[in-house]
């Protein structure tokens, strides 16, 4: 493979680990004798097929509740930066951001309809051991209030660009991605340990409205931004750098990371569409 | 199987097609396909479809030859194939049947 034009080796290096050691020989010589270098077209089909193998890599491990929580989970993480990003500019896309607000809502109450009866499960005691799990979203809520308050001791009387705000920043958005990463992942350990039974097409009608909640929130985040920027060229100014964020890459980033959380969870939407409708299909008479 | 294979059919059942022939590696696939069907399977999807149709036992990878390697059709693939010719040459004939009752 290290005789390969360097485009070959960039397409094989998209795919994963485990289909390189697989697929990479054969595929690099695939590419080769396709000529690639002369095909755009079939250079974008390969890092279509690198994406759906990490894709697949994701889905085949994990039930479509699962990567449904992982999905919010970014989803969320993604919102806190945008509300980082649009806390100083105001309401001056009108009322786009109240859409994307109430979008967000949505998609979290459809989120929660669907954990609805493993909650009822838990509730009932069908799993005592499971409630553990339960508290890491609350003690990891008060352990990054804790590191908050370090956070703020840490960058206090520093300046904006300083490194000890710099640092205190980073802490808090790290202890913050590990507090919403812990709790998907108590919340898909409790829905994997409880497999409640569902009222027919809830879980498939609910994930699909989280992805649709989603794609509306994004889609409002870019109209916001494009208004913004209408409104007050200058009100994404590049040198406020990480900590106060109205800046271009901020505002396009949290936008990249809303995409693929919707992306994701309009994927386990459809899958456990897909899975009830085969499921239907064999109760039929 | 057959519900399975209608969710990702087009790719893997031209793979599938081809392979009928005789044992083949990706890029005389994909030039096959060109050839007989007039489709132009690009590296990513006929990649994605050779790994389904390998994990479902439907086809299997061959000793490579030099860097390529050669796949063929396993028993399993055999009987999927036909049961989805059969299937669709059943469609065609009820389509063109009602169609030209359609038009006559």
């Amino acid at each position: 493979m290290t005789g390969d034009p360097l485009l070959v080796r960039t397409l094989l290096a998209c795919y994963p680990a485990g289909w390189r050691r697989r697929y990479g020989d054969e595929y690099a010589q695939m590419l080769c004798d396709m000529h690639i270098h002369r095909r755009p077209v079939l250079i974008l089909d390969s890092l279509r097929g690198a994406a759906r193998a990490h894709g697949g890599l994701l889905m085949s491990t994990r039930s479509p509740m699962t990567t449904a929580l992982w999905a919010a989970g970014l989803f969320a993480v993604a919102g806190t930066g945008f509300q980082k990003v649009a806390e100083d500019l105001g309401d001056r896309a009108g009322g786009v951001y109240a859409w994307l607000v109430a979008a967000a809502a949505v998609a979290f109450l459809a989120l929660v309809a669907a954990a609805t009866p493993t909650g009822v499960a838990l509730l009932r005691g069908r799993d005592v051991g499971a409630w553990k799990y339960v508290s890491v979203p609350v003690v990891g809520a008060a352990a990054w209030f804790g590191v908050l308050r370090l956070a703020q001791a840490i960058s206090d009387g520093h300046g904006g660009h300083s490194t000890a705000n710099v640092a205190g920043f980073a802490l808090v958005a790290v202890a913050g991605i590990a507090v919403v990463a812990a709790t998907a992942w108590a919340a898909s350990t409790v829905l994997r340990r409880l497999p409640a039974a569902q009222p027919a097409r809830l879980r498939p009608v609910a994930l699909l409205v989280l992805a649709a909640g989603m794609a509306i929130s994004t889609v409002a985040a870019l109209i916001w931004g494009l208004r913004v920027r209408a409104v007050d060229p200058s009100a994404f100014r590049g040198d406020h750098g990480l900590l106060a964020t109205p800046f271009l890459p901020s505002w396009i980033g949290a936008l990249l990371l809303m995409a693929v959380a919707t992306a994701l969870a309009t994927a386990a939407g459809r899958r456990q569409l897909a899975g009830d409708s085969l499921i239907g299909h064999g109760r039929r008479p | 199987m057959g519900d399975e294979l209608g969710r990702w059919a087009e790719p893997g059942l031209l793979v599938l097609a081809s392979l009928a022939e005789g044992d083949k590696h990706g890029y005389a696939i994909t030039t096959d396909i060109a050839d007989q069907v007039g489709v132009t399977l690009g590296p990513g999807t006929l990649y994605a479809a050779l790994g389904r149709l390998e994990e479902r036992g439907l086809i299997e990878g061959l000793p490579a030859e030099g860097r390529r390697r050669p796949y063929r059709l396993t028993a399993a693939g055999v009987a999927e194939l036909s049961a989805q010719a059969t299937r669709m040459q059943g469609l065609a004939a009820l389509s063109l049947s009602r169609l030209r009752l359609a038009t006559s």
